[in-house]
């Protein structure tokens, strides 16, 4: 049974791929699947401690979403990153004290500043957040040694600690970095996609709306999955791959070379539901509100696959979020 | 000189903001060295092209590097038999009086260590900078002086120097004379206003009205005289009424500033819906006195904020602006116009490659037809038409099929008008170029670029195919500029000919 279907997101439609060298991107298309706080009224405000993330949500009506380890580095200050999703009441501000520090050796708190920069981890940082232990521990320093690992044997300007900016402000990394998010573009209804390099599927986002998608895609797509692609590549670890393209037939005229183009476009297409038709959840588990924050409308479960796993949200047991790292 | 040629079309294209790719300070750096290649190449090329249109930034910063490295006697010998010993002179301050005040102005402050430029103050650079300023009719003096009072007043202080400056508002005649009155007798008011001495003293009724209304408003202001203020803000720069209002805290509404002082051209445009939020009776604006980039920037500014008023006439406007621009002839040409998503743009300058790109159409002259690539229509409430639609940036880019369909019209040229980022399937386009062009399909291709970035010819501007280069043009106002340049790489000296004979053209 496809993933989609087992999850009951099976209203989700596949649309045309994306693809530039090693990435593939495959637009999921679907309606707003649920009522939830415009991602403009969620507000980072602070860091109150080390490791305590502090937001707001600004909506007057909904509760909002914080997506799963969004990040905020800011300059003079300890950037930190979240130990998973956050839920937050309409109007209310909320603390997270297992957030984690992402700078070893940089002191100061973060404030509410249009200078902060946003991203959400690398997908293989992530993983580390999949077991409920290090998830809800609330030593500020636990994902060092995962920064650490990351970093290592990385052709970045600076190194030796367990800093994650070294990575985003390294300025080859940089130029990559924004060139991913030039090369991929949200398409019209738009409110997820299934990511794969060099055709081995890597994660599945959807957010509750188009209107979350636009404002979180480049979080993704460049800060997390493009940010991965560019290390895995830097340290020879990735297959160098190339789409190949079907070879025209002499003679053809436009229309059926057009046709011919898009028969390819959709045979390379239809790979990707058989592919993620592998994928299997091992275990679903519901989360305490303690952990995540409060709301009376929104659920939260973790979800565990063969190598992989995630969150997913429902409302009025209909899912509107889906983040999974494979 | 340097052997090789190896500049950018950036040179001339250059403005300090962030684009796409890169973000301003890289670009700034990059720009920077390209200009000083040049310079090195060809000092006479450099100046001369300058001529060519281009960003005043870019002017003003090339300028200042002629002005900081004066010419040499070897230099200056090379051109003696062409072009006028003061050539360089010549250019820079056709250049100036080319620009708006506004930019001509922030220029010459680059002199003064403006916009992160080192000070440059020798006997050349002040006598331009004064000659700029005061070399005018009472009229032009009184308005300058009173719209752009602390510019000014930074630009004669460099200009003179803390001594000259002292005894001219020490009242010494013969030092002013010497330095400002030989430009125009009558401005030592001028100068007075702007380092804010009492000029009631001295004769203001008929020569400089404007500055004497300035004083007054300026007073009633301090004497939280709200009659006299409202009776005085007429016909002044909305800039100075609003400062004055803000300044000194006076009960005014904004609608009565509005209706009352003076909005320049562009302001009437930008301030257009403040104007209506705060009642102020609507300005009536003349669009098609408007450049086509300003239109089509309104025009989806309004289009995106669902705001109907006007509509119509802008489109006209559009019409009338485009029909004029049509200036570049690249022979008959059908254009592939790539809509999707990255044609949005940084969110410093939104929608920036996409109105460039339509802005380049209006200039073109020939198009047999345009294929739209990507994009998302939507419909628009216009009373001449039910259902009127237009494009906005979404979706993929699909520029093969772009290719396909504009070949059904076997046109002599494409123009393909895209960031050159493909992503349906990346490398589709140009599989399908090479598949045609070793078919029957003759036909010639053009790729401009509407996202500058300052190493383009360092290989950051994407092209579509190995044998396509692509032409950045950020602006619609450079595709002549962006075509000469590329002509300069291979034809350095038949393009100096050309420019010498346009200075001769222009400069008399």
């Amino acid at each position: 049974m496809s993933i989609f279907k087992l999850l009951k997101f099976d209203d989700v439609d596949i649309s045309n791929l994306q693809n530039v060298d090693e990435m593939t991107v495959v637009p999921l298309l679907g309606a707003t699947r649920g009522e939830v706080a415009k991602p403009q009224n969620l507000v980072f405000s602070k860091t109150s401690n080390y490791g305590e993330m502090v937001f707001e949500n600004q909506d007057e009506d909904c509760d909002a979403i914080i997506p799963s380890n969004l990040m905020v580095r800011g300059k003079d200050a300890q950037d930190h990153v979240m130990s998973h999703i956050g839920l937050l009441e309409p109007q209310t501000s909320r603390r997270f004290p297992d957030s984690c520090c992402i700078e070893e050796s940089q002191g100061g708190y973060l404030e509410n500043s249009e200078k902060n920069e946003f991203d959400i981890l690398p997908i293989e940082l992530r993983k580390c957040f999949l077991t409920k232990d290090f998830r809800e521990n609330r030593q500020y320093d636990k994902l060092w040694g995962g920064i650490l690992d990351w970093l290592k044997d990385l052709p970045l300007k600076y190194k030796g600690v367990a800093h994650l900016r070294y990575f985003y402000d390294d300025p080859v990394v940089k130029t990559q970095l924004e060139t991913f998010a030039a090369e991929f573009e949200p398409v019209e209804d738009q409110i997820g996609a299934v990511i794969l390099f060099s055709g081995i599927p890597m994660g599945i986002e959807i957010m509750p709306s188009p209107e979350y998608w636009d404002y979180y895609w480049k979080l993704l797509i460049r800060g997390s999955y493009g940010a991965e692609l560019i290390r895995l590549k830097q340290l020879g670890q990735i297959q160098t791959f190339k789409q190949s393209l079907p070879r025209i037939n002499d003679h053809m005229d436009l229309d059926h070379m057009k046709e011919q183009m898009e028969d390819y476009i959709v045979q390379i297409q239809n790979y990707v539901p058989d592919v993620l038709k592998k994928v299997r959840i091992e275990s679903q588990l519901s989360v305490s509100p303690q952990i995540i924050g409060e709301s009376k409308t929104l659920q939260v479960e973790y979800l565990k696959t063969q190598d992989g796993g995630g969150e997913m949200i429902t409302q009025n047991q209909k899912p509107i979020y889906l983040s999974l790292v494979l | 000189m340097k052997k090789e040629l190896s500049i950018d079309s950036g040179v001339l294209q250059f403005v300090p903001k962030g684009a796409y790719y890169e973000d301003a300070e890289e670009q700034k750096a990059a720009v920077n060295l390209c200009w000083k290649d040049f310079l090195s190449y060809d000092r006479t090329l450099f100046s001369l092209s300058t001529l060519l249109p281009g960003s005043g930034y870019s002017k003003g910063a090339m300028s200042h590097m002629l002005l900081s490295n004066p010419i040499t006697n070897k230099e200056r010998s090379l051109t003696v038999d062409v072009l006028p010993l003061d050539f360089e002179t010549q250019i820079i301050k056709y250049n100036l009086k080319k620009e708006s005040f506004s930019r001509a102005l922030k220029n010459l402050l680059m002199l003064a260590g403006g916009e992160g430029f080192s000070r440059v103050n020798n006997s050349k650079t002040r006598k331009l900078i004064l000659s700029f300023i005061f070399e005018r009719t009472n009229q032009e003096l009184d308005n300058l002086a009173v719209n752009y009072k602390s510019k000014l007043r930074t630009l004669v202080a460099h200009a003179l120097g803390k001594q000259t400056l002292f005894m001219i508002l020490s009242g010494h005649g013969p030092t002013f004379d010497k330095w400002v009155g030989c430009y125009n007798s009558d401005c030592y008011t001028v100068i007075f206003h702007l380092f804010n001495r009492p000029t009631v003293l001295l004769k203001l009724e008929n020569k400089f009205p404007k500055i004497l209304q300035y004083e007054k408003l300026k007073n009633s202001a301090k004497d939280q005289d709200l009659v006299k203020f409202k009776s005085n803000m007429d016909k002044l720069p909305m800039r100075t009424v609003m400062g004055f209002r803000n300044t000194y805290k006076l009960n005014i509404d904004l609608s009565d500033v509005y209706d009352k002082s003076k909005m320049s051209s562009k302001e009437t445009l930008q301030m257009e819906s403040a104007v209506k939020k705060s009642g102020a009776k609507k300005k009536e604006i003349d669009y098609t006195k408007y450049d086509i980039y300003e239109l089509w920037k309104v025009f989806y500014f309004k289009v995106l904020n669902n705001e109907v008023d006007d509509l119509d006439r802008i489109m006209s406007a559009i019409d009338f602006v485009s029909v004029r621009n049509q200036t570049i002839d690249i022979g008959p040409a059908t254009v592939i116009f790539d809509a999707s998503r990255s044609m949005e743009g940084s969110v410093e300058r939104k929608f920036q490659p996409f109105l460039t790109s339509l802005s380049i159409l209006s200039t073109l002259k020939n198009v047999q037809g345009v294929v739209y690539v990507g994009g998302k229509y939507i419909k628009v409430p216009v009373e001449s038409n039910d259902d009127f639609k237009v494009i906005i940036p979404q979706n993929n880019t699909y520029l093969w099929k772009g290719l396909l369909e504009a070949l059904k019209n076997k046109p002599k040229n494409i123009i393909v008008i895209s960031d050159g980022y493909e992503n349906s399937v990346k490398g589709m386009f140009e599989h399908v170029y090479d598949h045609l062009k070793s078919s029957d399909f003759d036909f010639n291709l053009i790729h401009l670029n509407p996202v500058f970035s300052a190493s383009a010819s360092m290989g950051s501007a994407r092209r579509i195919t190995k044998d396509t280069k692509p032409l950045p043009v950020s602006d619609y106002k450079y595709l002549e500029t962006e075509l000469m340049m590329n002509q300069m790489l291979e034809q350095p000296s038949v393009v100096k000919k050309q420019l010498i004979q346009r200075f001769q053209k222009l400069i008399k």
